[in-house]
């Protein structure tokens, strides 16, 4: 390499720029868009069925601001939004209520441990589908259907990680809470809930996704309004741009939650994890790098 | 002023492995101990120290005999010291101090953390302070809930020397405010020698060696030529055990 006459740098050469903006997370995440969308193009070209993306926003913007599809057809959005999102709130908020306490419950109870562990088991291999399909036999065509089949779909998933972490507790806590005889509620909030907040997300992220799905095909079997239901609207009428809109609406939707929503509670709630101190030992650090 | 009364007590475990022998960790004690009274539990690994405290708190129940704590004529309220702090590590060490208590008491728990040189700690959580720094969070808890009998458990056997040293001296203090009645166990005799108004020795087996008055006044220095003659003939008497 010398050969070349070029001088060696006595310390590595750092990152070049477009090296660094790929590794910064903002910039990963915009590149991992724009080869997407690249990609989505390109598979346009070779199948012409598919809506080319421009179509699609075209669409999206039509549907978004309630103007016309064509004729008599308008954009509708922000209505079918607002129910389906009321609807996943509630179903979400059962299914997540009802996995926290019974997970806690088989985690701490070996009894409740043997009764419970293969119900919840076979409860979260059950595929959204059959819950979509088994409130709608119960329900009918109402707004039941789909809130349940949230819930039962979600449910298992909280469960079964909540069981874990409040199984991993550690007897040091739980004795010292006995011995100063901490009361039950006080040891829920303060010793229990906090070491498997954790698990609760991981759980949350899980009955998201698969909430999310539930919802999506309830409103399609059964719903007379909602995000399901109007994908299906479309895909009826033949109109693909106007089916791939509303997939790329869930993409987002779900993307958003992750990232936005659930990535700061999860800050907020590990808060004690990272301390300050940690913080300034590293920048203290890279100045000494530099 | 807390009123620990053993009478008989043995308590022997089953045997480790199938076929071995039963195990005894406390062989026919009987003991009390009565008023403003440091009392250390001396003896070496394995002698039944942690089952006996364990046995007062009630976290284990005897194989036969009796215990009682009493405050007059009601059960004792008990404190408890760990090994290892043992704090909630999400929680602030202001709600630390909080979460034992059944009242509100942050008047109290700011009042023992002062005692303890952390009244700036309030708002930090148990991670970003030192090892030494959560053994005091624990003494101070145990020490905010004003037990009539406070239970210590080799407190400071986690830590290193310098440290034990420093949480000695403040352990000195809150007890000379305080004067509550304290089991300490310890696996050492120059500790005990320095807190403690009596010393009980057990030996292997789990019976009673020794039970030493030491008749100095507190607070006790560890350099104090009076502390060290008591230890040297202490472990004196270590040696004929």
């Amino acid at each position: 390499m010398s050969a070349a006459g070029v001088a060696l740098p006595e310390a590595p050469a750092p990152p070049g720029w477009v090296r660094q903006r790929l590794i910064s997370p903002v910039g990963a995440q915009v590149t991992a868009v724009v080869v997407f969308v690249g990609l989505w193009q390109l598979l346009t070209l070779i199948a012409p069925r598919v809506p080319s993306p421009v179509e699609v926003s075209q669409f999206l913007y039509v549907e978004v601001t309630g103007g016309s599809h064509g004729g008599i057809i308008t954009g509708e959005f922000f209505e079918h939004f607002a129910i389906t999102l009321r609807r996943f709130s509630l179903g979400l908020l059962i299914g997540f209520t009802a996995g926290l306490l019974i997970g806690i419950v088989i985690g701490l109870s070996g009894l409740a441990r043997a009764l419970l562990n293969d119900t919840v088991l076979v409860l979260l291999t059950m595929p959204a589908f059959v819950w979509a399909f088994l409130t709608t036999m119960w329900f009918g065509i109402t707004w039941q259907a789909p809130v349940l089949t949230v819930a039962f779909t979600a449910f298992p998933f909280v469960a079964i990680n909540v069981a874990q972490g409040a199984r991993a507790i550690t007897p040091e806590l739980k004795n010292m809470s006995s011995a100063f005889e901490v009361g039950r509620w006080k040891q829920f909030r303060h010793l229990i809930v906090p070491a498997v907040v954790g698990y609760i997300f991981a759980g949350l992220r899980f009955a998201i996704i698969v909430g999310w799905n539930g919802i999506l095909l309830s409103e399609w079997f059964s719903g007379q309004a909602g995000v399901g239901f109007r994908t299906r609207y479309w895909f009826d009428a033949n109109r693909y741009r106007g089916f791939v809109g509303w997939v790329i609406v869930f993409i987002v939707f779900i993307v958003v939650v992750d990232r936005v929503v659930l990535n700061r509670l999860q800050a907020r709630a590990f808060r004690w994890r990272d301390p300050i101190e940690v913080e300034i030992d590293l920048s203290r650090q890279e100045q000494v790098g530099v | 002023m807390a009123r620990v009364e053993i009478q008989r007590l043995s308590k022997i475990f089953p045997p480790p492995q199938k076929g071995g022998d039963p195990v005894t960790a406390i062989g026919d004690v009987t003991l009390e101990v009565e008023g403003n009274v440091f009392v250390s539990i001396v003896g070496p690994s394995g002698c039944g120290k942690s089952t006996l405290l364990n046995i007062l708190s009630g976290v284990e129940t005897p194989t036969s005999g009796t215990v009682s704590v009493t405050e007059g004529d009601r059960p004792a309220h008990l404190g408890y010291v760990f090994q290892d702090a043992r704090l909630l590590p999400w929680r602030t060490v202001m709600d630390n101090m909080l979460y034992v208590r059944d009242d509100d008491g942050a008047e109290k728990a700011t009042r023992y953390l002062e005692m303890v040189g952390l009244s700036h700690t309030h708002d930090m959580f148990p991670g970003q302070l030192s090892g030494g720094m959560q053994q005091r969070v624990g003494i101070a808890r145990a020490f905010s809930v004003e037990p009539d009998l406070l239970l210590m458990d080799e407190p400071f056997s986690h830590l290193d020397a310098i440290t034990a040293r420093s949480l000695r001296d403040h352990l000195q203090e809150l007890w000379t405010v305080t004067r509550k009645t304290v089991l300490f166990v310890t696996h050492d005799v120059v500790e005990a020698v320095q807190l403690s108004d009596r010393i009980i020795v057990l030996a292997p087996g789990g019976r009673i060696f020794d039970d030493i008055a030491i008749d100095l006044p507190h607070p006790r220095r560890a350099a104090d030529p009076k502390v060290a003659t008591q230890q040297a003939e202490i472990l004196g008497r270590f040696e004929e055990m």
